[in-house]
């Protein structure tokens, strides 16, 4: 995303009373005209009539944590720098409904509102504004899914860009290869100079716009000045980042004492991620109350630094200042050109001034960078088809049948509407109206229906174990990668489950218990509390009886009448026998105890790649949209739940990512 | 998952947040259908304060019928005379601070008698402006201020009802925020996780869109490290926050207080920003006494 210096592309001349009548244009065509007005001592981003409303000879100073306006002394429009709020509040806002639940008679259905508003002309969007337009697009648009309402409105937004020619103290636009000058995406893009604009045309849609406007072509020697302009304001960037090798460095210094310090400066107030024009982390919520009966679901904009972006039951993972300030960090600068190809941060200084003490993040990357103690090779992003659909919306399903498996646990059964293809290892999106919407593995197949084994520990699991047959509830899916079953063909495959952990696992142990052929030898370990919180007992009896199969259970609170084994996983594992390095493991469970496991394996010499996990974390959406469940560069609903260990190992390892 | 003993302790950070820093977890939910199978039953309560909280709570005229269908008003003295105060309450909302004598005892009764105790207000959660009697000394300011002492019998300090019994929700504010009792009672009411977000006051201001006063104008403001939840109401009128709904959770008091004399203001101001409506809560009652 470079933008050339030097453009063969035409350029026009077009004077002020030219930019009135382009926004007039604009508004007759239906566009309603967004741009940048002074507002509470800054510029916020609005609904403007004409040109009258832009800031006119206004300019802004910032340092870190803080802003002035003050007169610039001449009558530019445009040379105000990036203010509190950027272009996505109006394609992504900060709050908005996601689906409506209609009821007829006994039946659901879920709709996604669709966009109502008219068409924006987003007028003075900076180079580095634009840059962020694309970034936010690969996020909503470029797959594995689309956000249908994000897509409906940027298809419709034409964008007046504008070339920067004084950029601020805080921006670094030359250093992410955003700016001075404009890059792709605009549909006309101007320059303000000498009192009068210059006007490049970006599309046919700027084509259109364009053509009764009274333009020159501009002359050689004003060819010439404009790009001495954006050459000298180049040099003139307040600030500079070193972005070469900087994801594997900084992934590299996961432990770095500097992330200790920073914590110590940081609020964890979450100002530096709502004023990113490219975060995009949100949180869902039931909005219906009781006085209007409603069971709709609205999202909200979230943050990495609250607290329950982390939080799955039982705990957190990001619960320290430090884990937070670093997530954001490497999220911005390090994981996001594995995620969709492109660095999170265009370099609009935004975050610093922003601050409210002033947390600088070029200088805290740079901290990093010049006292690295390790890089690490980041993996490469991975390009997936668009699939149709409304990933957001669920589907009404039926309740067939109900099986208590222990005190906290039951199996619902489960008819979806129409074919449902799934691959043992997937989860769906469980939705109770106006409770909330939970993954949920997949844990079989009967007859036409799915199995779900939900173990209740908070309001939406409890609501669902509490469902009777012909209950209906609303099903997303199925999302994320599968067990390897075909790779491990031929193989001594080793089963690790803890707990509900057995779940994900079950789908792909009756593939391979019915096929002894393709797997000749595999063995189960299981991990339970106590022995009545084991899962699937009558079957692990029927898989205990196979040739093929051995079955080892062990829990870790025995009761009188326990006769089996008392322990940890890892204690079976190695029993009696040497671990294999040649078979292939596949493991899921609570986190610190796949930890254990993991070490076990390691001591036992068994190549990474011969290991595979299923994780979990906080999840709204199940689309890549949410950000909430992403592991380093990996988001658990995309690249995972099941991930071959090899991959994640460098992030798997530290505690707090 | 499994929560097991032999694992814990490291790789996921099981920290609890407790419910004085504003549990996202209810103790006990109300919707489980009790022998009776009726409508969950309410009482309101109040200890030492404005009854301004109460008075959200008879505000939200339109819900209010929904919610006198939805809950059986046993205990309300400020809405009703017809009074049951010896419950069982399934839901005891809980204005105030334990600051006399009696109260002692009347809270314990309460909790006793409650399935969900939720405290609501400043005053209930942190021991209210009256709790500006804790950092001095009672006697003298009872001595100053009426003609009969001997009359006032109080506690020598104002605490929070969490200190006194356990409490299962909170809400914060001073009054609380109507959007949040609504949602808090319809939540517990539906059986869904009340969207009540322990998060700094400054996502709330920008999903808003308001220009930042501390940025923009160097005002000091507690935003951030004050809980979300008014609406960001002083923001919105270009004041700084002074942290009516107290402490977010791991406030970082001491970074923040640094800014405040970086913007020029004394120690002495610095300790009583911070020692305000909500000052004897614990991580803002901390932060004062490092500016005594
Ligand atoms: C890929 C995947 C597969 C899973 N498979 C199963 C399964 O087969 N069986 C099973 O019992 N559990 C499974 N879980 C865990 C299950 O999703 C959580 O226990 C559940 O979300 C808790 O929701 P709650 O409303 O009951 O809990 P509460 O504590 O009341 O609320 C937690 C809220 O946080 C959100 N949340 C999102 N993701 C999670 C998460 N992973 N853990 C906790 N909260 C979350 C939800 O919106 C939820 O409502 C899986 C999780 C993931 C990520
Ligand atoms: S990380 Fe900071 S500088 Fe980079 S795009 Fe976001 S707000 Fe701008
Ligand atoms: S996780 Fe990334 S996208 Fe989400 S808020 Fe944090 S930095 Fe922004
Ligand atoms: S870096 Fe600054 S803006 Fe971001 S959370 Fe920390 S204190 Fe708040
Ligand atoms: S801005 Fe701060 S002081 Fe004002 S109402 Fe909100 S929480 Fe209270």
């Amino acid at each position: 995303m470079t933008a050339p210096e030097s453009s063969a592309a035409p350029l026009y001349r077009l004077e002020e009373a030219g930019l009135a009548l382009l926004l007039e244009g604009l508004r007759r065509d239906g566009y309603r005209l967004v741009g940048p007005v002074v507002r509470d001592g800054a510029i916020r981003l609005q609904r403007i009539e004409g040109i009258s409303d832009l800031p006119r000879g206004f300019v802004d100073e910032q340092a870190p944590g803080t802003y002035r306006l003050r007169s610039s002394g001449n009558g530019r429009l445009f040379a105000c720098r990036p203010g509190p709020q950027s272009w996505k509040r109006h394609l992504f806002p900060p709050r908005e409904p996601v689906v409506q639940l209609k009821r007829h008679g006994d039946s659901l259905e879920w709709r996604r509102p669709v966009v109502e508003d008219p068409p924006m002309a987003f007028i003075g969007v900076l180079p580095c504004d634009l840059a962020a337009i694309r970034i936010q697009d690969r996020v909503w648009m470029e797959g594995p899914f689309q956000e249908t309402r994000y897509v409906a409105r940027r298809r419709n937004t034409f964008i007046v860009a504008v070339n920067c020619l004084e950029p601020g103290q805080l921006c670094f636009c030359a250093s992410m290869g955003t700016g001075p000058k404009a890059g792709q995406g605009f549909d006309v893009c101007l320059t303000e100079l000498d009192g009068a604009f210059f006007l490049e045309v970006g599309s046919e849609r700027g084509e259109a716009a364009v053509a009764s406007l009274p333009l020159r072509e501009a002359s050689e020697e004003e060819r010439r000045r404009l790009q001495e302009s954006l050459k000298q304001a180049r040099l003139r960037m307040g600030r500079t980042l070193e972005t070469r090798g900087l994801g594997g460095t900084l992934f590299g210094n996961i432990e770095h004492p500097r992330w200790e310090e920073v914590a110590k400066r940081c609020l964890t107030c979450g100002n530096c991620t709502h004023v990113c024009p490219t975060c995009f982390c949100l949180n869902v919520r039931e909005t219906g109350t009781l006085a209007d009966g409603r069971q709709d679901r609205e999202r909200f904009w979230d943050s990495c630094f609250s607290l329950d972006h982390s939080m799955i039951h039982g705990g957190y993972f990001r619960h320290t200042p430090k884990q937070r300030y670093r997530q954001w960090l490497t999220h911005k600068l390090g994981a996001w050109p594995s995620q969709f190809g492109t660095v999170g941060c265009t370099g609009c200084g935004r975050c610093i001034a922003w601050c409210p003490v002033g947390i600088d993040i070029t200088e805290e990357a740079t901290a990093i960078r010049k006292t690295s103690r390790g890089h690490v090779r980041m993996p490469q992003p991975r390009s997936a088809p668009v699939r149709a659909g409304d990933p957001l919306v669920p589907t009404p399903a039926q309740v067939k049948g109900v099986r208590q498996e222990t005190p906290d646990t039951t199996t619902l059964w489960v008819e979806p509407t129409g074919p449902f293809h799934w691959k043992p290892g997937q989860f769906n999106m469980l939705s109770i109206p106006g409770v909330g919407d939970v993954p949920i593995s997949i844990s079989g197949q009967e007859g036409s229906g799915i199995l779900h084994t939900i173990r209740a520990v908070g309001k939406v699991t409890r609501a669902l174990t509490s469902l009777q047959p012909g209950a209906l509830l609303g099903i997303r899916g199925p999302f994320g990668t599968s067990w390897p079953l075909r790779a491990v063909r031929g193989r001594i495959v080793t089963v690790v489950a803890g707990g509900i952990g057995l779940a994900p696992l079950r789908g792909a142990i009756r593939v391979m218990a019915a096929h002894p052929r393709h797997y000749p030898w595999v063995r189960l370990i299981y991990g339970a509390r106590t022995p009545a919180d084991l899962l699937y007992p009558e079957e692990l009896e029927l898989w205990r009886q196979l040739l093929h199969m051995e079955v080892e259970v062990t829990v870790d609170r025995a009761t009188p009448d326990w006769t089996g084994n008392v322990g940890v996983v890892t204690k079976l594992l190695r029993a009696g026998r040497k671990v294999r390095p040649d078979g292939v493991y596949l493991v899921c469970g609570p986190e610190i105890m796949m930890m254990v496991v993991l070490e076990e394996l390691r001591a036992a010499g068994v190549p990474e790649e011969h290991i595979y996990l299923s994780l979990e974390r906080n999840m709204k959406c199940g689309a890549g949209f949410c950000g909430r469940c992403q592991k380093g560069p990996f988001f658990l609903c995309k690249d995972g739940p099941v991930f071959r260990y090899d991959r994640i190992s460098f992030v798997f390892r530290h505690a707090g990512l | 998952m499994t929560a097991s003993p032999l694992y814990s302790g490291t790789q996921v950070s099981r920290v609890e947040t407790p419910a004085a820093q504003g549990a996202t977890e209810l103790g006990v939910d109300p919707t489980e259908k009790d022998a009776r199978g009726g409508r969950p039953r309410l009482g309101v309560f109040k200890f030492a304060s404005c009854s301004g909280c109460q008075g959200v709570l008879l505000s939200c005229e339109d819900e209010l019928l929904a919610l006198a269908d939805a809950l059986e008003i046993l205990y309300f003295p400020e809405a009703s005379s017809h009074l049951q105060e010896e419950g069982p309450f399934d839901l005891a909302l809980v204005e105030g601070s334990i600051s006399a004598p009696e109260h002692l005892e009347q809270i314990q009764k309460i909790r006793a008698r409650s399935k969900t105790l939720v405290t609501i207000g400043a005053c209930a959660t942190s021991g209210g402006i009256q709790a500006l009697r804790n950092f001095g000394n009672l006697d003298d300011f009872v001595h100053r201020v009426y003609p009969r002492p001997e009359f006032i019998a109080a506690l020598a300090t104002s605490t929070a009802v969490a200190e006194h019994v356990k409490v299962d929700y909170e809400l914060r504010g001073c009054p609380i925020s109507k959007r949040q009792l609504l949602e808090l009672i319809t939540a517990i009411l539906l059986g869904r996780r009340p969207e009540i977000r322990n998060e700094s006051l400054c996502l709330g201001c920008k999903r808003y869109g308001y220009v930042c006063v501390t940025v923009a104008h160097g005002l000091p403001c507690l935003g951030p490290v004050t809980m979300n939840g008014c609406g960001a109401l002083c923001p919105s009128v270009g004041r700084g926050c002074y942290g009516c709904f107290g402490p977010k959770e791991g406030a970082n008091t001491e970074a923040m207080a640094q800014r405040m004399l970086q913007l020029g203001m004394s120690k002495d101001d610095v300790r009583n920003a911070f020692r305000f409506i909500t000052g004897y809560a614990q991580a803002f009652r901390e932060e004062s006494a490092r500016h005594e």
